[in-house]
Parts: C-alpha cells; structure tokens; sequence
C-alpha cells in the first residue's frame, strides 16, 4: 500500500517537474521566430465586400508570382477594423492598412502614425491622374495615403416606381415637399431612413446644411468654430422639422439600420433614400437596372451645388517593417487596371482619371454628377472631430424623434463643442 | 539542489502552486484595476501622451446628463433581474417532478443557458422588430400594432432587460435544481411523519435547506445585472439616443468611439465602486458559510 502511495507521489512530482520544463521550453521558444522573413507584406483589409476581397486576393498572387515577395492578407470586420487600427498602428503595424481620407486619415498623421508617401507619389506621377482629389490625402503639402474609391452621395429612388406614378426627382424644395405629400397619398413613405447606427441621421444634417448655408460655413461648423446654437442653422432644423412633423420619413428609424431602410426601397414601400451608391447591395440582381440616382433637392436658390463624397483610402503605417515592399505592391495596386476591377466590384468612384470607364451605369452616372458639384465635404462623422461626431449624431436622431428637444440638443452638443475644440 | 529543495518545501511548494494564479490575478486584475484608477485621473485619447487632469474627469460626470441615465438604467436592470431567482426557483420546482417527459421540459429550460448573450440579443431583436417580429404578429393577431419597443426612450430598457433576464432564469433555476438534489431526506421524511405537506412543506423543510444556493443566486444575479453589456451592444447599441447605455456601455462608448480613455476609465471606477458593495457583501456572505460548515 504504502509503496503504491509513494510511486504515486513520485509520478505526480516527476508530472510537475516535466510541466516544469515544457513551459520553460516553450517561453524561450516564443523568441525563435523573430528571424523575419526576408520580403513579405503584410496587409489588413477591412473589406466587407466578398467580391472586392476576392480580387484583393487575386492581384496579391500576381504581385507573388511577379516579384518573389510573400504576400500575408489579414481580413477585419469593418466596424470592429475602425477601434483595432487605434492599437495596431502602435504595435503590430502591417506594412499596409485600408482606412478613411481626410479628418480620419489626419488624426493618424498628427499623431506620426502613417508614413510620408509622397515619393511614391513623385516617382510613380500620382498627382497628373489624380488631380483634386489629391488633397483628400495630403497633409502640409506631404501626401500619407492613396485615395480609393469615393462614395457620391443622394437621392436614390426606383425608375419603375417614377414611372408609374408619373414623378420626377425633386429640383426645389417646393417640388421636394409637393413629392413628399404625392408619395403619402400613394401609401409610401417619401424617404426611407434607418438610423439604428446613427451616421444616416448626420448624413441628412449634412446635405441640408450644405444646401442652406453653402459649404464654407458647414466646414466651419464641422472645425468647431461656429456654434450648435448659431442662428445660421435655424432654418436647418426649421425645415427639417417640417418634414418630422410632415411624416416624411420612416416610422421608428431608430429601431434599425440602413439594410433595412435599402431593402424598404427595393420592395417599393418607400420612394426615396438618402445613400451612396452601395445602396445597390440591397437591391436584387434583377432590380438593379431599376435604381437611380438624383441629388439632393435645391433648398436656398443661389447656393452652389455642394455635395458629401467620401473617400477611402490605403496606408503605410509609420512602425511598418517592410515599408519599401509596401511601396512597391501599392505601386502594382495602384495601376489603373488593377484599381479599376478592384473599385468596380464596390460601384464607387475611382480616383484616377485613366481608369477604364465602368460597367455599372449609376457609377458612370455618379462621375457625371461629380463633374457638376462645386465642392465637396466628405461625410459627418467624416468631417468632425470622432468624439463631436458621436455625440453630434446621437443628438441630431434624437430631434429626429423628439424634435421638440431641439432646444435643450443643440445646447448640450455645444456644450460638447466647447469642451472638444475649446 | 535535493537538500535546499527537502529543507524549505514546507513553504515552497504551496508558493509555486499558487504563483501561476497570483500572477495572473495580480497582472489581469489587481494591475488593471489599479491602472484604470490611474488613467481616470489623466486626458487621454488612448494613443498619445496622457495629461493629469486630477479630479476633472469625475465633476465633468457629475454634470453629464447621460451618467444619470446610465446609472438608472442600471438600477433597472437590477430590478428586473431580481425576478430571475424567484421565478428560477418556481421552475427548478416545477421540473424537480418525477414525471415522465419532464426531462424534455428540464432541457427546453436549460437551452438559453446553451446559447451566446449575442445569439439571444439578436433573437429578441427581431421578435421586438416592429416590422415583422413576433411580437408584431402577436399583435396584429389582436388587430393592433405592436409598440416599437425597441425605439421608444421609456420601454427600451426594460425590453433589453427581459432578453437578459431569459439566460438568468436558466441559470438560477440550474443552480436550485443542484440544491434541490442535495436535499437532506432524513429531514423530509421527518417532516413528512410528523405531517408537513404542500406549502408548509417548502416553507418550512425545503427552503431553509435552500439558503445557500439563493444567496449564490441573488449574488451571481447582481453581478450579472451590472455588468450587463453585451446584450445593450446587440440589440440597440446604447440607442436610441443614448437612452438604453447603462455604465458599462457607456465607458466602451466614451473610450472606443470617442477616444476618451480618461473618461471611460472614470466611468469604470465608479461602476467598480457601486460592484465592490455586492462583491464585499457575496464573499462576506462566503466567508460565514464556511465557517458555519467546517
């Protein structure tokens, strides 16, 4: 018995002592990787676009083929994508990373976190076939990304449905509120809108504001230098609350997103929806032939046409190990075949003007309409500071819901405004 | 290496065994806890440099109209997850019978237990839909419409509430089912002889053997009800309007969406506050019980 008891004590300690060791192993294990590979580029892509990602796929092997470079793609849910990158840029920086132009991008760069291309730029010629969209990317006059596919945003509404019942798109206001009230008494809802996410909510703000009070002073308010309170945004809210009060816009918005509000459209319970042209993707195949686009109505004659267009864009991290093979893949990306396939599968707009011209009519539709905006902001949550663009468009859902609170909301957003841009 | 080990193993080896465990506590835990503390006192956008703002982060939340919305919706949620107990009771009581197919009942119950907090916020999501939920259905069974509970200010949190409470009731009612089979049968057959049945049977024989998994229960549900997070991120992400955040949701929206890490972390201190009052009072309640058993 007792010699049983002893070797049982004695396995258990030589257990221990093994365990001991197969830790200690596999600790100084951990550090045998870090002889790197020699050319290999990593890349983090935040594409929800099955499609696009597949292509992504495609032209890296190609670039493998070509160059002898290994080539590592890491996948990311969009949205989780947009809290990641905040750590990664800091630790575990890919060699290359998708993200937004302009404020977003600026962020970054105030904080040294993306890499001066601007020799990349240089050397491959960017600026000749870019041309304005150029300064989406450029900080000081030094350039940290290159511009991907823009978003062109408005009214997007069924051929068939204008057809059958005899409208046309809205060019005034006037014209906008009689289509309104025609659309009700048709058992519609005039403008199909989710705002479970909040950011269709800053959207409409925008392409109001842009319409009332021109670009200048929208810019300034999303700078922080004009107040929530201003009188120049009363008519804003005045009219908008028109349309609240009119019944203009979907019932309980706030309880989902805007799938669901793109999917209303597509079955013809709504007229119109305010998106940008991935509004597609709620569409059928076959129904697709049916979208179309059309601006956001004139409100304040004599203002010039200004409209949100957004850019994506793609980066090299400043903590990048292999920033020379980034450079290199992005130039073979960036060739205008190349950045035209991968632009097409998502319906935006390519940066470069040599693209080949697209399939899809609503983008060669879209790039029509660009050539008559006189300025462009990009999008809210785009523009503001991320902090005032959180509370901004929480408060802009709740006047869409309780406009009575429109007093008591814009003081409170200003009070947020004075503590963020001081 | 033999000698050093035999003379001092009295003492080392209880220190190796618990080392893996006091450096994970002390480093996830106790460092963290301590670190949160430190940023709440500082400006910080979770990047660059922090700024000492002492205090400034804790009177800008006393002032902040969505703190006091939070903090309600959390005493909400403790209200309405204190029905979880009793009414886990009730079922453990129930499928407790030796009736046949009772097995099937007892796995039907147990099945929100099996399923992720996401699964079931999105479930509910879409029974609280007011498009084409079941609630809706319900409804326009009677001829009416459904309200849009999901986008109403006054019932969204308790609608996000009842969806949590459905995984709780599983959970308590296991917990009581666990109780009920360590019942002592000594004491029921006395009880029995000398006439308790029914009723007086529960109250008097049954229930007191019971303490013990309650006070777990209410703990565990206490606990559960503030950190209730996940469900809120589903089903309304805080919305609409913030009206649905409880302080949870609220620190992961400051420090995530708004980059302000300071504040987030001020948030979590005073929610760590509010949790050490149960967490003391739970392990005091511990302490006792094993006291009173050894």
């Amino acid at each position: 018995m007792t010699t049983d008891f002893s070797a049982f004590t004695t396995t258990r300690r030589r257990f221990l002592k093994g365990t001991g060791a197969a830790l200690a192993a596999s600790a100084t294990g951990l550090c045998l990787p870090a002889l790197a590979q020699a050319q290999e580029i990593t890349i983090i892509s935040n594409l929800s676009n099955v499609e696009q990602r597949q292509i992504l796929q495609r032209l890296a092997s190609e670039y493998e083929a070509k160059s002898g470079a290994k080539i590592v793609i890491n996948n990311m849910d969009h949205e989780a994508h947009k809290t990641a990158i905040r750590s990664y840029l800091v630790v575990g920086a890919p060699d290359i990373c998708f993200w937004f132009s302009g404020n977003r991008m600026k962020a970054f760069v105030t904080k040294g976190l993306f890499d001066d291309i601007s020799d990349l730029f240089a050397k491959e010629n960017y600026k000749s076939v870019l041309g304005a969209t150029t300064s989406a990317v450029t900080v000081g006059g030094k350039h940290y990304g290159l511009p991907m596919g823009g978003l062109l945003w408005g009214l997007f509404y069924r051929k068939d449905v204008f057809a059958e019942h005899n409208w046309t798109p809205p060019k005034t206001w006037n014209d906008f509120l009689a289509f309104g009230e025609a659309a009700k008494s048709a058992t519609m809802i005039p403008i199909s809108m989710g705002t479970k996410e909040l950011w269709p909510a800053g959207g409409w703000f925008d392409h109001m504001n842009l319409r009332i009070n021109g670009l200048d002073k929208h810019i300034a308010l999303m700078d922080g230098k004009v107040p929530y309170t201003d009188p120049m945004l009363t008519p804003v809210f005045d009219k908008w609350n028109d349309l609240i009060k009119g019944g203009f816009f979907s019932p309980n918005h706030s309880s989902f997103g805007w799938e669901q509000a793109g999917a209303a459209l597509a079955q013809k319970k709504a007229a119109m929806m305010d998106l940008g042209g991935f509004v597609r993707s709620a569409f059928p195949e076959a129904d697709l032939p049916q979208l179309a686009y059309a601006p956001f109505p004139e409100i304040v004659p004599g203002v010039a046409r200004y409209e949100d267009f957004s850019v994506n864009s793609i980066h090299v991290p400043a903590n990048a190990k292999n920033k020379q093979g980034a450079r290199d893949f992005l130039a073979f990306f960036y060739k205008p075949e190349n950045l035209g396939a991968f632009l097409a599968a998502e319906g935006a707009i390519p940066p470069r003007n040599d693209c080949p011209p697209s399939k899809d009519p609503l983008v060669n539709a879209a790039v029509e309409e660009l050539k008559k905006v006189v300025g462009t902001s990009q999008y809210y949550d785009r523009d503001t500071d991320p902090d005032m663009a959180q509370e901004g468009m929480a408060g802009l859902q709740e006047f869409m819901v309780k406009p009575e609170r429109r007093e008591q909301i814009l003081k409170r957003l200003d009070k947020t405004r004075k503590r963020i841009f001081g | 290496m033999s000698r050093v080990w035999r003379r001092n193993r009295h003492w080392l080896t209880p220190v190796l065994f618990l080392l893996p465990g006091l450096i994970l506590f002390g480093s996830v835990i106790l460092a963290a806890s301590i670190e949160t503390v430190w940023i709440s006192l500082h400006d910080w956008d979770g990047i660059g440099a922090k700024t000492w703002v002492g205090l400034a982060n804790y009177v800008e939340l006393a002032d902040d109209p969505q703190f006091y919305v939070s903090l309600k919706n959390n005493i909400i949620w403790l209200l309405i997850f204190m029905l979880a107990p009793p009414i886990g009771l009730a079922l453990a009581l129930i499928v407790n019978q030796q009736i046949r197919g009772m097995r099937i009942l007892k796995s039907l119950f147990f099945v929100p237990l099996v399923l992720a907090t996401v699964t079931v916020g999105v479930v509910f999501g879409w029974v609280y839909d007011p498009n084409f939920g079941l609630l809706q259905l319900l409804f326009g069974a009677f001829g009416g419409t459904a309200p849009a509970l999901l986008s109403d200010e006054t019932f969204v949190t308790f609608a996000v509430a009842a969806a949590g409470l459905w995984p709780q009731i599983a959970f308590c009612m296991i917990l009581f089912l666990a109780g009920l089979n360590s019942l002592n049968d000594d004491l029921i057959a006395a009880g029995r002889v000398d006439g308790a049945r029914g009723w007086r049977m529960l109250r008097h024989v049954v229930l007191p053997q019971l303490s013990q998994v309650g006070f777990i229960a209410i703990a565990v549900t206490v606990i559960g009800a503030l950190r209730s997070f996940d469900m809120i991120a589903v089903m309304t992400s805080g919305g609409p309007y913030g009206s649905s955040t409880v302080l949870a949701y609220q620190m992961y929206q400051e420090s995530i969406f708004s980059y302000r890490f300071g504040y987030g972390a001020a948030i979590a201190t005073v929610l760590f506050v509010i949790m050490i009052v149960f967490i003391a009072w739970y392990l005091n309640g511990l302490i006792k019980a094993e006291r009173s058993n050894a």
